[in-house]
């Protein structure tokens, strides 16, 4: 009966353990077509991300984050950022952020890339609960066919809040970095499962 | 008597094993393992001399990028690696108008790098640099970008995004002396340039 008890007790204490982990608020949707054969893509351009938060760097840190991941990944090469600002500026693309089929394929001609990844920040900041305020971010992806202009992949990454060993017991809380970096892994990881 | 004595003992024994697991879990936390590129096609034992551009401020520290090319200055040197001082650098810069390092195209990357005589330049940006306020106690955060460029070729040599800080488990507990920002600011850069040389 003891044995039983102490048992009991060891799984609550575990089931916590795995409960809280180290994320919080965590919400991903993703899409991807299935009548792509994604090992075609061996470069990809990352665009400059449509910012909609009060944060005015947002937009840049997500860009450079997405960039170092996906070479990390090991999953495609990416274009210079550099160059594809040359690319924007020799083709005359005034905005960035919302681009048409044929500035897409454009694109991918100019640059000699397969893929292009264009996307906003939604969240980026620290949101209050109570007396705790926590980082919260929240990030919108897509990937574009430079031979179609279609859209091939998307995800919408969501991450943040005070987990409950944090709000209870004083456990460590995820920075802003490590949250923003967490939100991008993790969207990253989903173009991976191919 | 004996029964009440084994059930107090058992009891006491849970109590010690259900502390231990919640101890291990706050002072575990999550670690943070630097991601980074490397390209397999060039030997970074080749990279003998290189220049660094100075790193876009996304902060706002108004001088988190100087800051930070001190520290990255300092550690590439203390690893045997030469750099050219910053005045060359950014005499070079001027040059060629250059605004903004990570908006550079490979070309003027190149050019840069030959005129310099350098290996390979390295250019990023600073993305945070303060000391943030948490649940009970402030902390600092630090989190930098690098890319290194191959100057012949012009290929990514190396990448990596790198992030430090955040409140130990005996500052949020027992409110010790944590670390500071410029502490901080060494660690995130010790930790990055250790996966490349």
């Amino acid at each position: 009966m003891l044995i039983l008890r102490k048992l009991v007790l060891v799984n609550v204490v575990l089931i916590l353990f795995y409960i809280s982990g180290c994320s919080s608020a965590n919400y991903a949707t993703y899409h991807k077509s299935q009548d792509i054969d994604f090992s075609f893509i061996k470069k990809v351009a990352v665009m400059p991300l449509k910012n909609l938060t009060d944060e005015d760097s947002a937009g840049e840190i997500v860009r450079q984050l997405i960039i170092s991941e996906l070479l990390a990944s090991g999953l495609v090469d990416v274009e210079v950022p550099g160059e594809v600002l040359s690319a924007v500026n020799d083709l005359g693309i005034k905005s960035l952020t919302t681009l048409t089929n044929q500035q897409i394929i454009a694109i991918g001609k100019y640059l000699k890339v397969q893929a292009v990844i264009i996307g906003s920040v939604q969240e980026y900041g620290h949101v209050r609960f109570g007396s705790i305020s926590a980082p919260e971010v929240t990030i919108s992806l897509f990937m574009a066919d430079t031979g179609t202009g279609d859209i091939i992949w998307s995800v919408t990454k969501t991450r943040g809040g005070a987990s409950f060993m944090t709000r209870h017991f004083g456990a460590k809380s995820d920075t802003m970095s490590e949250t923003v970096l967490t939100v991008v892994r993790e969207a990253i990881d989903t173009l991976a499962e191919y | 008597m004996i029964k009440s004595t084994t059930r107090k003992l058992h009891l006491l024994s849970s109590l010690v094993l259900i502390s231990f697991a919640l101890l291990t879990l706050l002072i575990s936390g999550c670690s943070n393992r630097v991601k980074q590129y490397t390209n397999p096609e060039i030997n970074i034992i080749d990279v003998q001399k290189v220049a660094v551009l100075p790193l876009d401020n996304l902060t706002s520290h108004k001088y988190a990028d100087k800051k930070i090319v001190g520290v990255l200055i300092m550690d590439l040197l203390s690893r045997g690696i030469d750099v050219i001082e910053p005045g060359e650098v950014n005499a070079t810069l001027r040059i060629r108008r250059v605004q903004s390092s990570t908006s550079l195209p490979v070309t003027t990357i190149k050019e840069i790098g030959e005129s310099l005589k350098v290996d390979a330049v390295i250019f990023g940006s600073v993305s945070t640099f303060e000391m943030q306020k948490g649940i009970t106690v402030s902390y600092p955060e630090a989190s930098i970008y690098l890319t290194m460029i191959d100057v012949r070729s012009g290929d990514i040599i190396w990448s990596a995004w790198h992030t430090s800080g955040g409140a130990s488990f005996w500052t949020r507990h027992f409110g010790s002396e944590g670390a500071t920002l410029d502490e901080t600011a060494r660690v995130v850069v010790k930790e990055v340039f250790d996966t490349l040389f």
